[in-house]
């Protein structure tokens, strides 16, 4: 029967797939790197180099029908999210630590959340110390801020330890219908979705923090937030928070002392042809 | 309003007191921490505050200019909420202030009418233990970029509070007869440019209400934002928004800036 042996197929695939990640990529001389000019100047500046484009991803499934009804948080969702993160970053520094580097920097973060499932996607470039030895994974760091920020932070003192996510998914309870009537004409605060969203915020912030804290972090920069109602369920709302852990490793903050510039370039001019309509 | 912590749900508590424990959030870049810390500045955390707000229904005529006091008290009431609550929060960490204040207006599928009214920045802490609340005690507010928050510090002002002033508007229609009059002639449309005029007036006149209230000696850094929203063409918002300052009693001396010409495209 086709049907079995399609699914054969797939087993066969996922299994290879499997494999594939378990071992370690050949390392060559040739390398790659999605870093600008100016990032590769900055690094070699302190005295670090690209290593490898490097990359991470992970699917988690959620049961089906957890968006539709239900009170409080979708905590089936939340624990997708998380899971799926935390692959994705554990294949991030696996291939990171196998081609040598010793952190990851620039890494652009993709998630998308579906009411089936949860895709995680993280590709940034591993750098090391010039000329630096292999290190664990479990000492590989991975860092959302660009080359130009990472030379920027290290010259100040601070070193990056990591990423901390955080995301909640909440129910909001529907108004009554003679609530909604009621209310039509009037200007009221919509209680049900502003706590929906702050239960859903705090949670979600709070296990940012959690995760900033487990790694010994005394701060986190960068923070970036997606809020709202999911699209595929107006009564559900979301909330992810990310950022790049960060922590004081000299004995004091060195201040940068910058000074004040006015440059002379004109301003690019961009022909718009949108101004023409 | 004054209990707004108490309306906040439990786990805000506990989000509140990681960051009371020495671990700071912020949304500001790499570059805007830095200057931050080199105004004498540490961010102790990322806080925010929201409300969505169904907004009421008024009347309006065809043909008459006029501000639509329902609609206007909702903006503000709604802005006040979230701006309130954030400030709240940053209070409860001790803070002097809150930098890079973005507010926003979400419209989302929840039903006509509502929108979620969102304000977030990052709550900061003078390094040397000298308040720098204002007049009335509470953590000054400000949309000034980390960039733009370290110039102003080298100019000697210190930001006083983000202030704000909104007015729904209903622009006339015009009637037939004006319409066909004007057809072919290059005239002034005086009725649309006096309401403009007018709806402008009464954004700008209550934004500097609102910083004479705090003391302030000007404001920077103004913008504003003419918007329809869901009401169609001829309603408009205009909110003006801008940071409240004062001057320092010292006197300061500003070095002369150098010119540069950079190499970058």
């Amino acid at each position: 029967m086709s049907g079995t042996s399609a699914h054969d197929e797939l087993r066969a695939l996922v299994r290879d797939a499997v494999n594939a990640l378990a071992v370690a990529p050949a390392t060559s001389e040739v390398r790659t790197s999605d870093l600008s000019i100016d990032e590769e100047l900055n690094l070699h500046a302190m005295g670090w180099e690209a290593v490898e484009l490097v990359s991470g991803y992970s699917v988690f499934s959620i049961p089906m029908g957890v968006w539709s009804w239900g009170l409080g948080e979708i905590s089936a969702a939340a624990e997708a999210h998380a899971k799926a993160f935390s692959a994705a970053t554990r294949r991030l520094h696996h291939e990171a630590a196998a081609a040598g580097g010793h952190g990851v920097v620039g890494v652009h973060i993709e998630r998308s959340v579906f009411s089936t499932h949860i895709a995680v996607s993280l590709i940034g470039t591993a750098v090391r110390p010039v000329g630096a030895g292999r290190v664990g994974d479990e000492h590989v760091f991975v860092s959302d801020l660009s080359g130009r920020d990472f030379a920027r932070l290290v010259l100040a003192g601070w070193e990056p330890l990591g990423l901390a996510t955080g995301a909640s998914f909440v129910y909001a309870p529907r108004r009554t219908i003679g609530a909604a009537i009621a209310q039509q004409s009037q200007n009221v605060e919509l209680t049900n979705f502003t706590e929906a969203i702050y239960t859903a915020r705090e949670l979600a912030m709070e296990r940012m923090q959690r995760s900033a804290i487990d790694l010994h972090g005394s701060g986190v920069v960068e923070v970036k937030v997606l809020e709202g109602p999911m699209s595929f369920a107006a009564h559900a709302v979301g909330f992810t928070a990310w950022g790049t852990v960060v922590r004081l490793v000299a004995g004091e903050h060195h201040r940068m002392r910058p000074s004040l510039a006015v440059s002379l370039d004109d301003p690019a001019i961009v022909f718009d042809a949108a101004t023409l309509g | 309003m004054s209990d707004a912590v108490n309306d906040l749900p439990e786990a805000t508590g506990r989000r509140l007191e990681e960051l009371e424990h020495g671990l700071f959030t912020s949304d500001l870049s790499v570059n805007e921490f830095l200057l931050v810390k080199e105004a004498g500045f540490h961010p102790v955390g990322f806080v925010m505050g929201s409300s969505i707000y169904h907004t009421g229904i008024q009347t309006r005529k065809w043909s008459q200019s006029q501000e639509l006091t329902k609609l206007t008290e909702a903006m503000y009431n709604a802005r006040e909420l979230a701006m309130t609550r954030m400030e709240e929060e940053a209070a409860a960490l001790g803070a002097d202030g809150v930098v890079g204040v973005r507010l926003d207006v979400n419209y989302y599928e929840w039903g006509k009418d509502a929108a979620e009214f969102i304000a977030v920045g990052t709550a900061v802490k003078a390094e040397d233990g000298v308040s720098r609340r204002n007049k009335l005690g509470k953590p000054f507010t400000s949309d000034l970029s980390g960039q733009d928050f370290w110039t102003l510090a080298q100019t000697g002002y210190a930001p006083q509070g983000l202030v704000m002033g909104t007015c729904v508007y209903h622009i006339a229609h015009r009637g037939l007869g004006q319409a066909l009059s004007t057809t072919g002639q290059n005239v002034e449309l005086p009725n649309f440019t006096q309401a403009l005029y007018e709806a402008r007036e009464l954004a700008m006149t209550r934004m500097q209400d609102e910083s004479a209230r705090l003391g302030a000696t000007g404001i920077v850094g103004v913008r504003l934002e003419e918007k329809s929203h869901q009401w169609g063409s001829h309603t408009i918002e205009f909110l003006a928004i801008g940071t409240a300052v004062t001057r320092g009693d010292e006197a300061v001396t500003l070095p002369t800036p150098t010119t540069i010409i950079s190499l970058d495209n």
